[in-house]
């Protein structure tokens, strides 16, 4: 118990760390210096101590969706099972609650009546329709038993590509563009400002490093090793943007489908009966 | 008196969970009704089709049963009938009632096998007899249940009609079509799988759960691209039948496999199911009414803005929205949470055949979830939000409207969704009645209210925003340009990249054609886009074949005395020959 609130406070003060390092990381290796890690702290203060620009008209639904993005991600952190037991995730609660988040988000996309946001929304919505699959299969397996880790790995590196898209990086998405053509998941959060931006990027920061250590969950091991596949993890993503370029939007699906299959390949592995073959 | 004629009626423990949907279906649907001051003939046939399905839960014999369900087949038609000057509804209609029949006919051939196995059409001596039929009897049985129970819950691909006949009815009536007549054709399927024709092989319930499996995709995948709002709510409905016989599958499934366990968690996460699924699809539909009501169009190109007019009930429907995508603080969530509890306790169960059927299921009900999430977010996100996308009129809502029906069907979504041991701890111990071990279902109740933070926190959130040094309301930056609501998103084009994603099904096609200008210049351009469901056409296909030859064997009823003469005689002697 004391365990469990000592993870979700340490999910909670360093979530935008993380969010620091990795950029920092990528900017280095573009050979740039990059802003410091904890820019996005420095980033959060700044605007909850700005006002809030509303659309027109706008509803309960742009009013509230940054709240309960953010709410549905610290409830994200606190399912993330301690990292010291090997205990089973609850996949549906976790990619449910993430759901929820998002749902808010294109609700809020489609009440600020700008195309931008609007397409923005509808792209999120439907490569999320095909993320869930695998993050419902590869999470599902840690409810059995181990066998090799042939399997655990299978399993993250379903939740690795599905982390690539949930937190808008190449090769599926950027972080670094607001440019209409090629973006998803920053074109959702176009209209916010002040303390709904702060949320929104709180609430980022929060998802993105629960999905991390979630994955580092799915990796052999416990306690100590998945802290440090927690590290591993931060250190190859920016190597991820740095290597690979982004793909063609509709060539996205077939980086899903090759999740589904990492994942099916993972679960079907722990299957006993099936996957002791 | 001929013992088929046997009436007889009685709770038992099955037709409970199934009473229960219905009653709060009935309940809603009756406040809205009251409140709309509905005609004294629209509400007097909603009350006799409510009667009708609660005379088929309660029945106990065969000649009950049927006598019930064609009450109930005749009255919804005449529900699906209520505007028929109108071309499409008489479409809807015919198609109803073809599947309809064939259904029933499919439903009563069942019984007889099974009445004349047993010598008695009382379910009770039916089941008692149950274990001594004939193993081809028994498929027999079980795959004429499955077509008959199973066209009339929508069940893929037995499920063309349904998207025409539910939103063709007035909003009352779809909710409870789609709330809790779907449930109740799935009462049919488990009352004859579990009880009158046990044990089915394992083979039924796997093949139960794949159809459903593959139905919840499909539903799931109609409903994200389609445009207009009624036909999206029944492609919904399609989805969640798929998801309840799946589960219910598993049940049969697992009972066939002797693993008591399993099935009672299944049976419970059915019940369950079934329950939620009456709240938030009433809920829907009667949201699509005001809409309807509102604004005098269901298509949602036309929609878009009523947060502030429906004041009201839009937000309630945003809710059933949520509940439809199996969000968390809804009954959907926990609902969606115990059915893949089933599958995914199954997953090791040392049997392969239900090992992959439950890999399978998961797959497809995890896909069908992201699709109904994408569907919800463009029924809502487009139906409601945003600026009007037409220049319907419409007034401020008054508190005193149907809202009261929704209201109740959302508050029940909210309980069920928060304290979700308030309806399983009643479902429990039917399962276990059923199943003969009490049904384990896991830690869903202490889940759903360690849920309830999420609301709490987003409220206090929502109110430190509040609290910002300035709130400025401007015009969405669009770049400089006008902020018109054509730059708005529309349905169409939110589904696309889904109608792209998933061409193989939907076969999309566009037409692009430049009506003023040159093609480096077109100052008018006209931009049509089509889909083609080809799983639908083979069944259309199938049942317009079936019509055509229907309409062959109206020759014998040529409408001349002598024929007529002719075949009594013919008729007379063949009783002569066998009776000899």
């Amino acid at each position: 118990m004391i365990a469990h609130l000592v993870q979700v406070a340490a999910l909670l003060l360093a979530a935008p760390l993380v969010q620091g390092v990795l950029t920092t990381l990528r900017a280095r290796l573009q050979g740039r210096p990059g802003p410091s890690p904890l820019q996005p702290y420095r980033t959060l203060r700044k605007l909850a101590h700005k006002g809030i620009v509303v659309p027109l008209d706008a509803s309960l639904a742009f009013l509230s969706a940054p709240a309960i993005f953010a709410s549905a991600s610290v409830m994200l952190a606190w399912l993330v099972p301690v990292a010291t037991t090997l205990r089973p995730i609850d996949a549906v609660a976790i990619a449910l609650v993430a759901a929820l988040g998002r749902f808010a988000l294109v609700l809020a996309a489609l009440d600020a009546r700008s195309s931008f946001e609007g397409m923005a929304a509808s792209r999120e919505s439907a490569f999320a329709a095909l993320a869930e699959a695998p993050l419902v299969l590869a999470l599902a397996s840690t409810t059995l038993a181990q066998t090799h880790a042939l399997a655990a790995f299978c399993s993250a590196g379903a939740i690795f590509l599905v982390n690539l898209f949930e937190t808008a990086r190449i090769p599926i998405d950027n972080q670094e563009t607001h440019y209409e053509l090629t973006m998803i998941h920053e074109g959702l959060a176009l209209e916010f400002a002040g303390r709904h931006l702060a949320l929104v990027q709180y609430g980022a920061a929060v998802r993105q490093a629960a999905l991390m250590l979630i994955c580092a969950l799915l990796l052999p091991g416990s306690g100590l090793a998945t802290i440090a596949w927690f590290a591993a993890l931060v250190a190859i993503t920016p190597l991820v943007e740095r290597t690979f370029a982004k793909v063609r939007l509709f060539e996205i699906p077939s980086l899903f489908a090759l999740a589904t299959l990492l994942a099916l390949g993972g679960i079907a592995m722990r299957i006993p009966g099936i996957g002791t073959w | 008196m001929l013992p088929m004629l046997d009436v007889a009626f009685g709770p038992q423990p099955l037709a409970l969970p199934f009473l229960a949907a219905l009653a709060l279906g009935a309940i809603g649907v009756g406040v809205a009704v009251a409140s709309m001051r509905a005609r004294v003939r629209d509400a007097a046939l909603l009350a006799a089709f409510v009667a009708a399905m609660a005379a088929l839960l309660l029945s106990q014999s065969v000649a009950a049963f049927m006598l019930s369900w064609e009450a109930m087949a005749l009255i919804s038609a005449f529900l699906v009938g209520t505007h028929a000057e109108q071309r499409y509804v008489r479409r809807a209609l015919i198609a109803y009632a073809i599947v309809g029949q064939i259904g029933a006919l499919c439903i009563l051939a069942a019984f007889a096998l099974l009445g004349a196995h047993a010598g008695s059409y009382d379910f009770a001596a039916i089941a008692a007899s149950a274990t001594t039929l004939a193993p081809g009897m028994r498929i027999a049985v079980a795959l004429l249940a499955f077509v008959g129970f199973g066209s009339k819950a929508g069940l893929a691909p037995m499920h063309f009609w349904l998207p025409r006949a539910h939103p063709a009815a007035p909003a009352p009536a779809s909710a409870l079509l789609s709330g809790v007549m779907l449930a109740v054709a799935l009462y049919g399927l488990a009352l004859v799988g579990w009880s009158l024709a046990q044990p089915l092989p394992a083979a039924f319930g796997i093949g139960v759960t794949l159809i459903g499996a593959f139905g919840a995709v499909l539903g799931a995948l109609y409903a994200s691209v389609e445009t207009d709002v009624k036909r999206l709510l029944a492609y919904s409905s399609v989805e969640q039948s798929g998801i309840a016989a799946s589960v219910l599958g598993l049940a049969f499934a697992a009972r066939a496999f002797d693993l008591p366990q399993l099935a009672s968690l299944a049976l419970l996460a059915f019940f369950f199911h079934v329950l939620v699924h009456a709240a938030f699809k009433s809920l829907l539909f009667l949201g699509a009414g005001r809409i309807v009501d509102a604004t005098g169009t269901s298509d949602l190109e036309q929609l878009g803005g009523l947060m502030y007019t429906l004041r009201y009930s839009a937000p309630l429907i945003v809710l059933g929205g949520a509940a439809a995508a199996a969000l968390p603080v809804t009954g959907g969530f926990a609902a969606e949470w115990l059915i893949f509890r089933g599958f995914i306790a199954a997953l090791a169960a040392q049997h392969p055949a239900l090992q992959i059927a439950a890999l399978a299921a998961i797959l497809a009900l995890a896909l069908a979830g992201g699709l109904a999430l994408a569907a919800f977010a463009k029924f809502v996100g487009i139906g409601l939000l945003g600026r009007r996308r037409s220049e319907h009129v419409t007034a401020a809502e008054r508190a005193s409207a149907p809202f009261f029906g929704l209201a109740w069907f959302a508050g029940a979504i909210v309980v069920l969704g928060l304290v979700p041991d308030l309806a399983l701890r009643v479902f429990g111990p039917i399962a276990r009645t059923l199943a003969g071990v009490a049904p384990d279902p896991g830690g869903i109740a202490g889940l759903s209210r360690s849920l309830a933070i999420v609301p709490l926190l987003a409220a206090a959130a929502t109110a430190w925003v509040a609290r910002s040094r300035a709130i400025a309301w401007r015009p969405t930056w669009t770049c400089g340009s006008a902020v018109t609501r054509r730059a708005q998103y529309t349905a169409t084009a939110f589904a696309k990249p889904l109608a792209r994603i998933f061409a193989f099904a939907l076969l999309p096609t566009r037409e692009r054609t430049i009506e003023r200008g040159d093609a480096n210049f077109p100052s008018a351009l006209r931009y049509e886009t089509h889909l083609r469901y080809p799983i639908d056409e083979i069944t259309r296909a199938a049942s317009a074949a079936m019509q055509r030859w229907a309409r062959r064997t109206r020759i014998v009823q040529g409408g001349r005395l002598r024929v007529y003469l002719a075949y009594a005689v013919i008729g007379a002697c063949v009783l002569f020959w066998l009776a000899r």
